[in-house]
Protein backbone atom coordinates (compact mmCIF):
# COMPACT_ATOMS: atom_id res chain seq x y z
CA UNK A 1 0.00 0.00 0.00
CA UNK A 2 1.75 3.41 -1.03
CA UNK A 3 0.70 6.62 0.54
CA UNK A 4 1.42 9.48 -1.14
CA UNK A 5 1.14 12.95 -0.18
CA UNK A 6 -1.09 14.77 -2.81
CA UNK A 7 -0.59 18.39 -0.52
CA UNK A 8 1.70 19.48 2.22
CA UNK A 9 1.46 22.74 4.44
CA UNK A 10 3.66 23.89 7.50
CA UNK A 11 2.50 25.56 10.10
CA UNK A 12 4.19 27.20 12.84
CA UNK A 13 2.93 26.87 16.56
CA UNK A 14 4.96 29.48 18.22
CA UNK A 15 1.91 31.36 20.01
CA UNK A 16 -1.44 30.66 21.63
CA UNK A 17 -3.52 31.73 18.32
CA UNK A 18 -1.00 29.24 16.39
CA UNK A 19 -2.83 26.19 18.63
CA UNK A 20 -6.41 27.72 16.60
CA UNK A 21 -4.94 28.61 13.25
CA UNK A 22 -3.28 24.93 12.89
CA UNK A 23 -7.07 23.83 14.37
CA UNK A 24 -9.09 25.52 11.81
CA UNK A 25 -6.94 24.38 8.84
CA UNK A 26 -7.33 21.13 9.57
CA UNK A 27 -10.78 21.43 9.83
CA UNK A 28 -11.57 23.01 6.29
CA UNK A 29 -9.16 20.41 5.02
CA UNK A 30 -11.42 17.89 6.31
CA UNK A 31 -14.96 19.58 5.29
CA UNK A 32 -13.27 20.02 1.82
CA UNK A 33 -13.01 16.31 1.51
CA UNK A 34 -16.41 15.79 2.82
CA UNK A 35 -15.63 14.07 6.16
CA UNK A 36 -18.93 13.29 8.00
CA UNK A 37 -19.27 15.53 10.86
CA UNK A 38 -18.01 12.64 13.90
CA UNK A 39 -14.64 12.46 11.66
CA UNK A 40 -14.05 15.73 11.42
CA UNK A 41 -14.28 16.27 15.04
CA UNK A 42 -12.21 13.97 15.75
CA UNK A 43 -9.36 14.65 13.38
CA UNK A 44 -9.86 18.67 14.09
CA UNK A 45 -9.83 17.73 18.06
CA UNK A 46 -7.01 15.22 17.95
CA UNK A 47 -4.77 18.27 15.71
CA UNK A 48 -5.85 20.60 18.39
CA UNK A 49 -5.16 18.45 21.20
CA UNK A 50 -1.21 17.58 20.23
CA UNK A 51 -0.97 21.26 19.02
CA UNK A 52 -1.44 22.68 22.57
CA UNK A 53 0.70 20.28 23.96
CA UNK A 54 3.44 21.30 21.22
CA UNK A 55 2.76 24.87 22.64
CA UNK A 56 2.14 24.29 26.50
CA UNK A 57 5.52 21.59 26.54
CA UNK A 58 7.46 22.19 24.38
CA UNK A 59 7.14 26.41 23.73
CA UNK A 60 7.20 25.61 20.10
CA UNK A 61 7.32 23.45 16.97
CA UNK A 62 6.01 22.60 13.93
CA UNK A 63 2.94 21.13 11.95
CA UNK A 64 3.20 19.41 8.59
CA UNK A 65 -0.19 19.10 7.32
CA UNK A 66 -0.69 16.51 4.65
CA UNK A 67 -3.48 15.35 2.31
CA UNK A 68 -2.70 11.80 1.55
CA UNK A 69 -4.02 9.53 -0.87
CA UNK A 70 -3.54 5.32 -0.93
CA UNK A 71 -5.62 3.13 -3.57
CA UNK A 72 -8.91 3.57 -2.53
CA UNK A 73 -8.95 6.71 -0.31
CA UNK A 74 -7.95 10.37 0.96
CA UNK A 75 -6.90 11.05 4.43
CA UNK A 76 -5.21 13.88 6.81
CA UNK A 77 -2.14 13.59 7.85
CA UNK A 78 -0.68 16.25 10.60
CA UNK A 79 2.93 15.54 12.02
CA UNK A 80 4.00 17.69 14.67
CA UNK A 81 7.27 18.38 15.41
CA UNK A 82 9.27 19.77 18.50
CA UNK A 83 12.42 20.33 19.97
CA UNK A 84 11.14 19.97 23.44
CA UNK A 85 11.84 18.28 26.60
CA UNK A 86 10.40 14.88 24.76
CA UNK A 87 8.55 12.37 26.59
CA UNK A 88 10.29 10.13 29.30
CA UNK A 89 8.20 7.22 29.98
CA UNK A 90 6.02 6.91 26.43
CA UNK A 91 4.26 3.64 27.79
CA UNK A 92 3.27 5.54 30.65
CA UNK A 93 1.93 8.72 28.75
CA UNK A 94 0.09 6.57 26.04
CA UNK A 95 -1.89 4.32 28.80
CA UNK A 96 -2.81 7.69 29.73
CA UNK A 97 -2.09 7.69 33.25
CA UNK A 98 0.92 9.70 33.72
CA UNK A 99 0.25 11.74 36.65
CA UNK A 100 2.37 14.67 36.71
CA UNK A 101 1.34 16.20 33.49
CA UNK A 102 -2.09 14.94 33.60
CA UNK A 103 -2.89 17.09 30.78
CA UNK A 104 -0.65 16.29 28.33
CA UNK A 105 -1.23 12.45 29.15
CA UNK A 106 -5.24 12.11 28.58
CA UNK A 107 -4.75 14.74 25.37
CA UNK A 108 -1.94 12.23 24.25
CA UNK A 109 -3.88 9.12 24.97
CA UNK A 110 -7.37 10.26 24.01
CA UNK A 111 -5.86 11.69 20.42
CA UNK A 112 -4.52 7.99 19.91
CA UNK A 113 -8.20 6.70 20.13
CA UNK A 114 -9.41 9.57 17.70
CA UNK A 115 -7.39 8.82 14.84
CA UNK A 116 -6.69 5.79 12.52
CA UNK A 117 -2.57 6.04 12.68
CA UNK A 118 -0.54 7.24 15.04
CA UNK A 119 3.22 7.31 15.53
CA UNK A 120 5.15 8.54 18.04
CA UNK A 121 8.80 9.68 18.37
CA UNK A 122 10.54 10.89 21.25
CA UNK A 123 14.23 11.84 22.63
CA UNK A 124 13.93 13.26 26.30
CA UNK A 125 16.19 16.49 26.33
CA UNK A 126 16.02 16.54 22.11
CA UNK A 127 12.15 16.97 21.53
CA UNK A 128 9.16 15.21 20.19
CA UNK A 129 7.79 13.90 16.81
CA UNK A 130 3.94 12.85 16.62
CA UNK A 131 2.16 11.79 13.35
CA UNK A 132 -1.89 10.92 13.16
CA UNK A 133 -3.66 10.29 10.10
CA UNK A 134 -7.67 9.97 9.65
CA UNK A 135 -8.89 8.30 6.49
CA UNK A 136 -12.22 9.44 4.74
CA UNK A 137 -14.55 7.45 6.85
CA UNK A 138 -15.79 6.01 3.31
CA UNK B 1 -11.22 39.68 27.70
CA UNK B 2 -13.20 40.73 29.68
CA UNK B 3 -16.95 40.66 28.97
CA UNK B 4 -15.83 38.21 25.66
CA UNK B 5 -18.24 36.10 27.03
CA UNK B 6 -22.14 37.33 27.16
CA UNK B 7 -23.16 36.54 30.85
CA UNK B 8 -26.92 37.04 31.42
CA UNK B 9 -29.19 37.32 34.40
CA UNK B 10 -32.32 35.88 35.19
CA UNK B 11 -33.47 36.31 38.15
CA UNK B 12 -31.31 33.90 40.82
CA UNK B 13 -29.93 31.96 37.29
CA UNK B 14 -26.84 32.82 35.47
CA UNK B 15 -27.02 32.14 31.63
CA UNK B 16 -23.80 32.03 30.13
CA UNK B 17 -23.37 31.34 26.20
CA UNK B 18 -19.95 30.29 24.57
CA UNK B 19 -19.40 31.48 21.18
CA UNK B 20 -15.96 31.55 20.99
CA UNK B 21 -12.85 30.05 21.71
CA UNK B 22 -11.92 29.15 25.04
CA UNK B 23 -8.19 29.58 25.44
CA UNK B 24 -6.28 31.13 28.28
CA UNK B 25 -7.20 34.58 28.97
CA UNK B 26 -10.64 34.01 27.71
CA UNK B 27 -10.79 31.68 29.96
CA UNK B 28 -9.82 32.79 32.69
CA UNK B 29 -11.93 36.08 31.90
CA UNK B 30 -15.26 33.73 32.00
CA UNK B 31 -14.54 32.21 35.16
CA UNK B 32 -13.67 35.23 36.64
CA UNK B 33 -16.39 37.23 35.16
CA UNK B 34 -18.87 33.72 36.26
CA UNK B 35 -17.86 34.02 40.14
CA UNK B 36 -17.80 37.75 40.26
CA UNK B 37 -21.47 37.70 38.95
CA UNK B 38 -22.38 34.57 41.31
CA UNK B 39 -20.58 36.61 44.30
CA UNK B 40 -22.65 39.98 43.91
CA UNK B 41 -26.29 38.63 44.04
CA UNK B 42 -27.88 35.16 44.97
CA UNK B 43 -27.24 32.88 42.36
CA UNK B 44 -28.89 29.30 42.45
CA UNK B 45 -27.81 28.08 38.91
CA UNK B 46 -25.47 28.68 36.43
CA UNK B 47 -26.37 27.69 32.77
CA UNK B 48 -23.70 27.13 30.49
CA UNK B 49 -24.66 27.00 26.78
CA UNK B 50 -22.07 25.57 24.41
CA UNK B 51 -23.92 25.16 21.29
CA UNK B 52 -21.81 27.18 19.54
CA UNK B 53 -18.51 25.11 20.06
CA UNK B 54 -17.80 22.55 17.26
CA UNK B 55 -14.80 21.13 18.77
CA UNK B 56 -14.59 20.71 22.77
CA UNK B 57 -10.87 19.20 23.47
CA UNK B 58 -9.52 18.02 27.12
CA UNK B 59 -8.37 21.49 27.74
CA UNK B 60 -11.75 23.34 26.85
CA UNK B 61 -13.29 20.17 28.88
CA UNK B 62 -11.91 20.71 32.20
CA UNK B 63 -12.20 24.59 32.13
CA UNK B 64 -15.92 23.88 31.68
CA UNK B 65 -16.03 21.26 34.24
CA UNK B 66 -13.79 23.33 36.68
CA UNK B 67 -15.97 26.49 36.10
CA UNK B 68 -18.73 24.48 37.67
CA UNK B 69 -16.62 23.23 40.05
CA UNK B 70 -16.03 26.96 41.28
CA UNK B 71 -19.72 28.02 41.25
CA UNK B 72 -20.59 25.18 43.20
CA UNK B 73 -17.86 26.13 45.76
CA UNK B 74 -20.08 29.13 46.16
CA UNK B 75 -23.34 27.58 46.22
CA UNK B 76 -25.04 27.34 42.40
CA UNK B 77 -25.67 24.69 40.09
CA UNK B 78 -24.10 24.60 36.85
CA UNK B 79 -25.54 22.64 33.93
CA UNK B 80 -24.32 22.53 30.48
CA UNK B 81 -26.27 22.90 27.39
CA UNK B 82 -26.65 22.34 24.09
CA UNK B 83 -23.47 19.93 23.85
CA UNK B 84 -23.39 19.12 19.57
CA UNK B 85 -23.67 15.18 19.45
CA UNK B 86 -19.80 15.01 17.71
CA UNK B 87 -18.42 16.99 20.13
CA UNK B 88 -19.73 14.26 22.60
CA UNK B 89 -19.21 11.34 20.81
CA UNK B 90 -15.15 12.59 20.25
CA UNK B 91 -14.73 13.47 24.35
CA UNK B 92 -15.98 9.80 25.32
CA UNK B 93 -14.03 8.38 22.24
CA UNK B 94 -11.34 10.24 24.07
CA UNK B 95 -11.88 8.92 27.75
CA UNK B 96 -13.37 12.30 28.88
CA UNK B 97 -16.28 11.31 30.24
CA UNK B 98 -17.02 14.64 31.92
CA UNK B 99 -18.51 13.26 35.07
CA UNK B 100 -19.72 15.47 37.50
CA UNK B 101 -21.45 17.66 35.76
CA UNK B 102 -24.80 18.55 34.89
CA UNK B 103 -25.92 18.39 31.40
CA UNK B 104 -29.67 19.03 29.10
CA UNK B 105 -30.24 19.34 26.01
CA UNK B 106 -31.05 23.52 25.35
CA UNK B 107 -31.39 25.91 27.57
CA UNK B 108 -35.67 25.08 28.18
CA UNK B 109 -34.64 21.81 29.55
CA UNK B 110 -31.30 23.09 31.48
CA UNK B 111 -33.67 25.63 33.50
CA UNK B 112 -36.28 22.67 34.10
CA UNK B 113 -33.38 20.84 35.18
CA UNK B 114 -31.88 23.46 37.36
CA UNK B 115 -35.55 23.99 39.25
CA UNK B 116 -35.95 19.94 39.92
CA UNK B 117 -32.52 19.97 41.16
CA UNK B 118 -32.93 23.29 43.43
CA UNK B 119 -36.44 22.05 44.90
CA UNK B 120 -34.62 19.33 46.12
CA UNK B 121 -32.03 21.02 48.00
CA UNK B 122 -34.34 22.80 49.83
CA UNK C 1 -12.69 -4.25 -8.37
CA UNK C 2 -9.96 -2.58 -10.10
CA UNK C 3 -6.68 -4.93 -10.50
CA UNK C 4 -4.38 -3.32 -8.42
CA UNK C 5 -7.12 -3.36 -5.76
CA UNK C 6 -7.19 -7.22 -6.25
CA UNK C 7 -3.23 -7.37 -5.70
CA UNK C 8 -3.55 -5.84 -2.08
CA UNK C 9 -6.66 -8.34 -1.63
CA UNK C 10 -4.63 -11.14 -2.51
CA UNK C 11 -1.83 -9.56 -1.06
CA UNK C 12 0.37 -10.26 -4.20
CA UNK C 13 3.96 -9.10 -3.24
CA UNK C 14 7.22 -10.18 -3.72
CA UNK C 15 7.21 -12.72 -0.53
CA UNK C 16 3.85 -14.15 -1.71
CA UNK C 17 4.84 -14.15 -5.60
CA UNK C 18 8.05 -16.47 -4.18
CA UNK C 19 6.00 -18.44 -2.43
CA UNK C 20 3.08 -19.05 -4.92
CA UNK C 21 5.95 -19.71 -7.59
CA UNK C 22 7.59 -22.47 -5.40
CA UNK C 23 4.39 -24.26 -4.61
CA UNK C 24 4.26 -24.52 -8.78
CA UNK C 25 7.46 -25.35 -9.19
CA UNK C 26 7.48 -22.53 -11.65
CA UNK C 27 11.42 -21.92 -11.94
CA UNK C 28 13.39 -19.57 -13.64
CA UNK C 29 14.38 -22.62 -16.13
CA UNK C 30 11.03 -22.86 -17.04
CA UNK C 31 10.89 -19.29 -17.77
CA UNK C 32 13.86 -19.29 -19.65
CA UNK C 33 12.60 -22.15 -21.66
CA UNK C 34 9.53 -20.51 -22.58
CA UNK C 35 11.01 -17.45 -23.79
CA UNK C 36 13.21 -19.67 -25.87
CA UNK C 37 9.81 -21.20 -27.63
CA UNK C 38 8.69 -17.39 -28.57
CA UNK C 39 9.14 -17.97 -32.78
CA UNK C 40 7.07 -21.16 -31.94
CA UNK C 41 4.55 -18.99 -30.08
CA UNK C 42 4.56 -16.35 -33.07
CA UNK C 43 4.37 -18.72 -35.40
CA UNK C 44 1.15 -20.32 -33.82
CA UNK C 45 -0.62 -18.26 -32.24
CA UNK C 46 -3.19 -17.43 -34.75
CA UNK C 47 -4.01 -20.94 -34.97
CA UNK C 48 -4.19 -21.42 -30.93
CA UNK C 49 -6.16 -18.26 -30.70
CA UNK C 50 -9.19 -19.20 -32.72
CA UNK C 51 -9.38 -22.97 -32.07
CA UNK C 52 -9.69 -21.01 -28.46
CA UNK C 53 -12.57 -19.53 -29.98
CA UNK C 54 -13.85 -22.11 -31.66
CA UNK C 55 -14.51 -23.49 -28.88
CA UNK C 56 -16.14 -20.42 -26.99
CA UNK C 57 -18.13 -19.99 -29.81
CA UNK C 58 -19.64 -23.14 -30.49
CA UNK C 59 -20.65 -23.37 -27.02
CA UNK C 60 -24.39 -21.62 -26.35
CA UNK C 61 -23.34 -21.13 -22.78
CA UNK C 62 -20.49 -19.11 -23.75
CA UNK C 63 -21.51 -17.46 -27.26
CA UNK C 64 -23.18 -15.09 -25.14
CA UNK C 65 -20.10 -13.47 -24.40
CA UNK C 66 -19.27 -12.40 -27.87
CA UNK C 67 -22.46 -10.82 -29.39
CA UNK C 68 -20.50 -9.51 -32.33
CA UNK C 69 -17.76 -9.61 -34.99
CA UNK C 70 -16.43 -6.68 -33.17
CA UNK C 71 -16.50 -8.14 -30.02
CA UNK C 72 -14.23 -11.43 -31.24
CA UNK C 73 -12.09 -9.41 -32.87
CA UNK C 74 -11.41 -7.61 -29.76
CA UNK C 75 -11.22 -10.49 -27.58
CA UNK C 76 -9.20 -12.17 -30.18
CA UNK C 77 -6.58 -9.51 -30.18
CA UNK C 78 -6.43 -9.46 -26.24
CA UNK C 79 -6.19 -12.95 -26.44
CA UNK C 80 -3.09 -13.51 -28.59
CA UNK C 81 -1.61 -10.76 -26.62
CA UNK C 82 -1.98 -13.01 -23.50
CA UNK C 83 -1.29 -16.05 -24.87
CA UNK C 84 2.22 -14.40 -26.36
CA UNK C 85 2.64 -12.97 -22.62
CA UNK C 86 3.31 -16.88 -21.57
CA UNK C 87 6.42 -16.45 -23.05
CA UNK C 88 7.94 -13.85 -22.33
CA UNK C 89 10.38 -15.72 -19.59
CA UNK C 90 9.56 -13.45 -17.02
CA UNK C 91 7.06 -14.06 -14.22
CA UNK C 92 7.33 -10.69 -11.80
CA UNK C 93 4.92 -8.69 -10.20
CA UNK C 94 4.18 -6.77 -13.25
CA UNK C 95 3.55 -10.19 -14.87
CA UNK C 96 0.76 -10.81 -12.13
CA UNK C 97 -0.59 -7.33 -12.54
CA UNK C 98 -1.05 -7.91 -15.90
CA UNK C 99 -2.41 -10.91 -15.34
CA UNK C 100 -5.56 -9.85 -12.51
CA UNK C 101 -6.39 -7.26 -15.31
CA UNK C 102 -7.16 -9.97 -17.53
CA UNK C 103 -9.00 -11.81 -14.38
CA UNK C 104 -10.69 -8.54 -13.49
CA UNK C 105 -12.04 -7.72 -17.24
CA UNK C 106 -13.41 -11.34 -17.12
CA UNK C 107 -15.18 -11.12 -13.60
CA UNK C 108 -17.09 -8.01 -14.75
CA UNK C 109 -18.32 -9.10 -17.94
CA UNK C 110 -19.65 -12.35 -15.50
CA UNK C 111 -17.65 -15.18 -17.14
CA UNK C 112 -17.61 -18.05 -14.42
CA UNK C 113 -14.61 -19.97 -13.64
CA UNK C 114 -15.51 -22.89 -15.22
CA UNK C 115 -16.00 -21.34 -18.61
CA UNK C 116 -12.67 -19.95 -18.39
CA UNK C 117 -11.11 -23.14 -16.93
CA UNK C 118 -12.60 -25.13 -19.40
CA UNK C 119 -11.12 -23.13 -22.13
CA UNK C 120 -7.48 -22.99 -20.84
CA UNK C 121 -7.86 -26.78 -20.99
CA UNK C 122 -8.06 -26.61 -24.50
CA UNK C 123 -5.68 -24.11 -24.37
CA UNK C 124 -3.18 -26.20 -22.90
CA UNK C 125 -4.67 -29.22 -25.73
CA UNK C 126 -3.98 -27.43 -28.41
CA UNK C 127 -0.27 -26.21 -27.56
CA UNK C 128 0.65 -30.04 -26.94
CA UNK C 129 -0.52 -30.99 -29.94
CA UNK C 130 1.15 -28.66 -32.20
CA UNK C 131 4.40 -29.11 -29.52
CA UNK C 132 4.54 -32.52 -30.12
CA UNK C 133 4.55 -32.15 -33.88
CA UNK C 134 7.27 -30.05 -34.19
CA UNK C 135 9.76 -30.94 -31.79
CA UNK C 136 11.41 -34.12 -30.64
CA UNK C 137 9.18 -36.02 -27.59
CA UNK C 138 11.56 -34.87 -25.15
CA UNK C 139 11.86 -31.72 -25.99
CA UNK C 140 8.18 -31.22 -26.31
CA UNK C 141 7.53 -32.84 -23.34
CA UNK C 142 10.23 -30.51 -21.24
CA UNK C 143 8.32 -27.21 -22.99
CA UNK C 144 4.66 -28.79 -22.27
CA UNK C 145 5.77 -29.17 -18.57
CA UNK C 146 7.18 -25.12 -18.39
CA UNK C 147 4.22 -24.53 -20.24
CA UNK C 148 1.60 -26.31 -17.82
CA UNK C 149 3.23 -24.65 -15.05
CA UNK C 150 2.49 -21.40 -15.95
CA UNK C 151 -0.75 -21.62 -17.37
CA UNK C 152 -1.96 -23.21 -13.80
CA UNK C 153 -0.23 -19.96 -12.35
CA UNK C 154 -1.88 -17.93 -13.98
CA UNK C 155 -5.18 -19.97 -13.41
CA UNK C 156 -4.79 -19.55 -10.09
CA UNK C 157 -4.94 -16.02 -10.36
CA UNK C 158 -7.90 -15.97 -12.43
CA UNK C 159 -9.41 -18.14 -9.69
CA UNK C 160 -8.21 -16.31 -6.39
CA UNK C 161 -9.92 -12.57 -8.26
CA UNK C 162 -13.18 -14.39 -8.60
CA UNK C 163 -12.84 -15.20 -4.99
CA UNK C 164 -11.95 -11.68 -3.94
CA UNK C 165 -14.78 -10.56 -6.58
CA UNK C 166 -17.26 -11.93 -4.62
CA UNK C 167 -15.90 -11.25 -1.35
CA UNK C 168 -16.25 -8.12 -2.19
CA UNK C 169 -19.69 -8.16 -3.14
CA UNK C 170 -20.45 -9.36 0.11
CA UNK C 171 -18.68 -6.59 1.86
CA UNK C 172 -20.50 -4.05 -0.12
CA UNK C 173 -23.93 -5.85 0.51
CA UNK C 174 -22.65 -6.12 4.26
CA UNK C 175 -22.64 -2.19 3.98
CA UNK C 176 -25.67 -1.60 2.96
CA UNK C 177 -27.20 -3.84 5.51
CA UNK C 178 -25.28 -2.11 7.77
CA UNK C 179 -26.68 1.20 6.88
CA UNK C 180 -30.10 -0.19 7.42
CA UNK C 181 -29.88 -1.58 10.47
CA UNK C 182 -29.27 1.33 13.03
CA UNK C 183 -33.63 1.96 12.81
CA UNK C 184 -33.93 4.56 15.39
CA UNK C 185 -37.55 4.57 16.15
CA UNK C 186 -39.54 7.17 17.95
CA UNK C 187 -41.61 5.00 20.25
CA UNK C 188 -43.03 7.91 21.67
CA UNK C 189 -42.83 11.68 22.53
CA UNK C 190 -39.47 12.48 23.25
CA UNK C 191 -38.56 8.42 23.51
CA UNK C 192 -36.21 6.36 21.18
CA UNK C 193 -36.11 2.75 20.70
CA UNK C 194 -33.18 1.36 18.68
CA UNK C 195 -33.69 -2.56 18.43
CA UNK C 196 -29.83 -4.08 17.70
CA UNK C 197 -29.89 -7.12 15.92
CA UNK C 198 -27.22 -9.13 14.33
CA UNK C 199 -23.12 -8.97 14.72
CA UNK C 200 -21.52 -5.91 15.95
CA UNK C 201 -18.07 -5.28 14.80
CA UNK C 202 -16.32 -2.00 15.36
CA UNK C 203 -17.08 -0.19 12.72
CA UNK C 204 -20.88 -0.64 13.12
CA UNK C 205 -20.69 0.08 16.52
CA UNK C 206 -19.07 3.52 15.70
CA UNK C 207 -22.16 4.27 13.28
CA UNK C 208 -24.86 3.09 16.20
CA UNK C 209 -22.88 5.62 18.45
CA UNK C 210 -22.65 8.39 15.66
CA UNK C 211 -26.50 7.41 14.39
CA UNK C 212 -28.10 7.47 18.16
CA UNK C 213 -26.53 10.80 19.36
CA UNK C 214 -27.86 12.50 16.06
CA UNK C 215 -31.49 11.05 16.69
CA UNK C 216 -31.51 12.14 20.77
CA UNK C 217 -30.47 15.76 19.34
CA UNK C 218 -32.79 15.67 16.40
CA UNK C 219 -36.09 14.05 18.50
CA UNK C 220 -34.98 15.94 21.59
CA UNK C 221 -35.55 12.78 22.96
CA UNK C 222 -35.04 12.69 27.03
CA UNK C 223 -34.50 8.59 26.72
CA UNK C 224 -33.32 6.13 24.20
CA UNK C 225 -34.18 2.57 24.68
CA UNK C 226 -31.29 0.69 23.25
CA UNK C 227 -32.53 -3.26 23.33
CA UNK C 228 -30.22 -5.64 22.69
CA UNK C 229 -31.72 -8.90 22.44
CA UNK C 230 -30.86 -9.31 18.92
CA UNK C 231 -27.23 -8.62 19.24
CA UNK C 232 -25.40 -12.34 18.27
CA UNK C 233 -22.22 -11.42 20.44
CA UNK C 234 -21.71 -9.31 23.60
CA UNK C 235 -17.90 -9.28 23.99
CA UNK C 236 -15.93 -6.67 25.41
CA UNK C 237 -15.72 -4.03 22.79
CA UNK C 238 -19.53 -4.19 22.16
CA UNK C 239 -20.43 -3.28 25.67
CA UNK C 240 -17.31 -1.14 26.13
CA UNK C 241 -19.57 0.45 23.14
CA UNK C 242 -22.65 0.62 24.78
CA UNK C 243 -20.88 2.28 27.87
CA UNK C 244 -19.70 5.00 25.27
CA UNK C 245 -22.88 5.27 24.31
CA UNK C 246 -24.37 5.62 26.97
CA UNK C 247 -21.96 8.15 28.51
CA UNK C 248 -22.41 10.51 25.43
CA UNK C 249 -25.97 10.44 25.31
CA UNK C 250 -26.05 11.67 28.73
CA UNK C 251 -23.65 14.77 27.69
CA UNK C 252 -26.76 15.22 25.39
CA UNK C 253 -28.87 15.59 28.50
CA UNK C 254 -30.99 12.51 27.91
CA UNK C 255 -30.89 8.84 29.26
CA UNK C 256 -29.93 5.29 27.93
CA UNK C 257 -32.15 2.23 28.68
CA UNK C 258 -30.16 -0.83 27.68
CA UNK C 259 -32.86 -3.94 27.25
CA UNK C 260 -32.75 -7.32 26.51
CA UNK C 261 -30.29 -8.50 28.14
CA UNK C 262 -30.21 -12.33 28.79
CA UNK C 263 -29.08 -14.36 31.64
CA UNK C 264 -25.98 -14.96 29.66
CA UNK C 265 -25.10 -11.86 28.68
CA UNK C 266 -25.85 -10.63 31.87
CA UNK C 267 -22.99 -12.70 33.31
CA UNK C 268 -20.65 -12.16 30.78
CA UNK C 269 -20.92 -8.36 31.18
CA UNK C 270 -20.63 -8.90 34.82
CA UNK C 271 -17.58 -10.90 34.19
CA UNK C 272 -15.78 -8.16 32.04
CA UNK C 273 -16.02 -5.81 34.54
CA UNK C 274 -17.97 -4.04 32.62
CA UNK C 275 -19.29 -0.69 34.76
CA UNK C 276 -22.72 -0.32 33.94
CA UNK C 277 -23.71 1.15 37.10
CA UNK C 278 -24.22 4.98 34.85
CA UNK C 279 -26.92 2.42 32.91
CA UNK C 280 -30.53 1.94 33.20
CA UNK C 281 -30.37 -2.34 32.42
CA UNK C 282 -33.40 -4.37 32.29
CA UNK C 283 -34.46 -7.89 30.84
CA UNK C 284 -37.17 -6.88 28.55
CA UNK C 285 -38.41 -4.46 26.11
CA UNK C 286 -41.47 -3.52 27.61
CA UNK C 287 -40.26 -3.19 31.20
CA UNK C 288 -38.28 -0.80 29.30
CA UNK C 289 -41.02 0.82 27.93
CA UNK C 290 -42.50 1.70 30.78
CA UNK C 291 -39.20 2.69 32.55
CA UNK C 292 -38.58 4.96 29.61
CA UNK C 293 -42.12 6.88 30.47
CA UNK C 294 -41.37 7.26 34.55
CA UNK C 295 -38.55 8.61 34.09
CA UNK C 296 -40.93 11.49 31.63
CA UNK C 297 -42.87 11.59 34.64
CA UNK C 298 -45.74 9.73 32.79
CA UNK C 299 -47.87 6.76 33.76
CA UNK C 300 -50.06 4.45 31.64
CA UNK C 301 -53.52 4.70 33.13
CA UNK C 302 -56.36 2.52 32.11
CA UNK C 303 -59.63 3.92 30.68
CA UNK C 304 -63.07 3.82 33.39
CA UNK C 305 -64.92 1.10 32.62
CA UNK C 306 -67.17 0.73 29.77
CA UNK C 307 -65.55 3.82 28.27
CA UNK C 308 -63.00 1.71 25.55
CA UNK C 309 -63.72 2.40 22.49
CA UNK C 310 -66.57 5.09 22.98
CA UNK C 311 -65.18 8.08 21.03
CA UNK C 312 -65.38 5.63 18.21
CA UNK C 313 -68.52 4.00 18.20
CA UNK C 314 -70.64 7.29 19.74
CA UNK C 315 -71.85 5.67 23.05
CA UNK C 316 -71.55 2.84 25.41
CA UNK C 317 -70.95 -0.67 24.81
Amino acid sequence: MVIEARTRREMKIASEDDVALVRRAVRALAEAHRFDVFASAAITTATSELTRNVWVHARGGVALIEEVLDDERVGIRVTFRDEGPGIDDIERVLAGGYSTAKSMGLGLSGSRRLVDEFRLDSTPGRGTCIQILKWHPL
Amino acid sequence: MRGSIPILRMGETLLATVHVDLHDAVAEAFQTDVLTAVEKRRTNGLVIDISGLDMVDTYVARILAQTGQMAKLMGTTTVLVGMRPEVSATLVRMGYMMEGVYTALDLDEGLALLKRLCKRRR
Amino acid sequence: MSHSKYMKTLKLDEAELRSRRAFFALSDEDLARLASLRSFADTHTEAIVDAFYELLLAHPDTRRFFPDESTVRRVKRAQREYFLGLFQGRCDLAYVEDRLRVGAAHERIGLAPRWYLGAYLRYLQIMQDRLFAEFPAAEARAAFASIQRLVWFDVSLAVDTYIAANLDAVGRHQAAIRELSTPVIRVHDRVLLLPLVGAIDSVRAQQVMDTVLLRVVEEKAKCIIIDIAGVAVVDTKVADNLVKTTASVRLLGAQTILTGISAQVARTMVQLGVDISAMHTLSSLAEGIELSLDLLGKTIISKPRGRANSARRGGDL
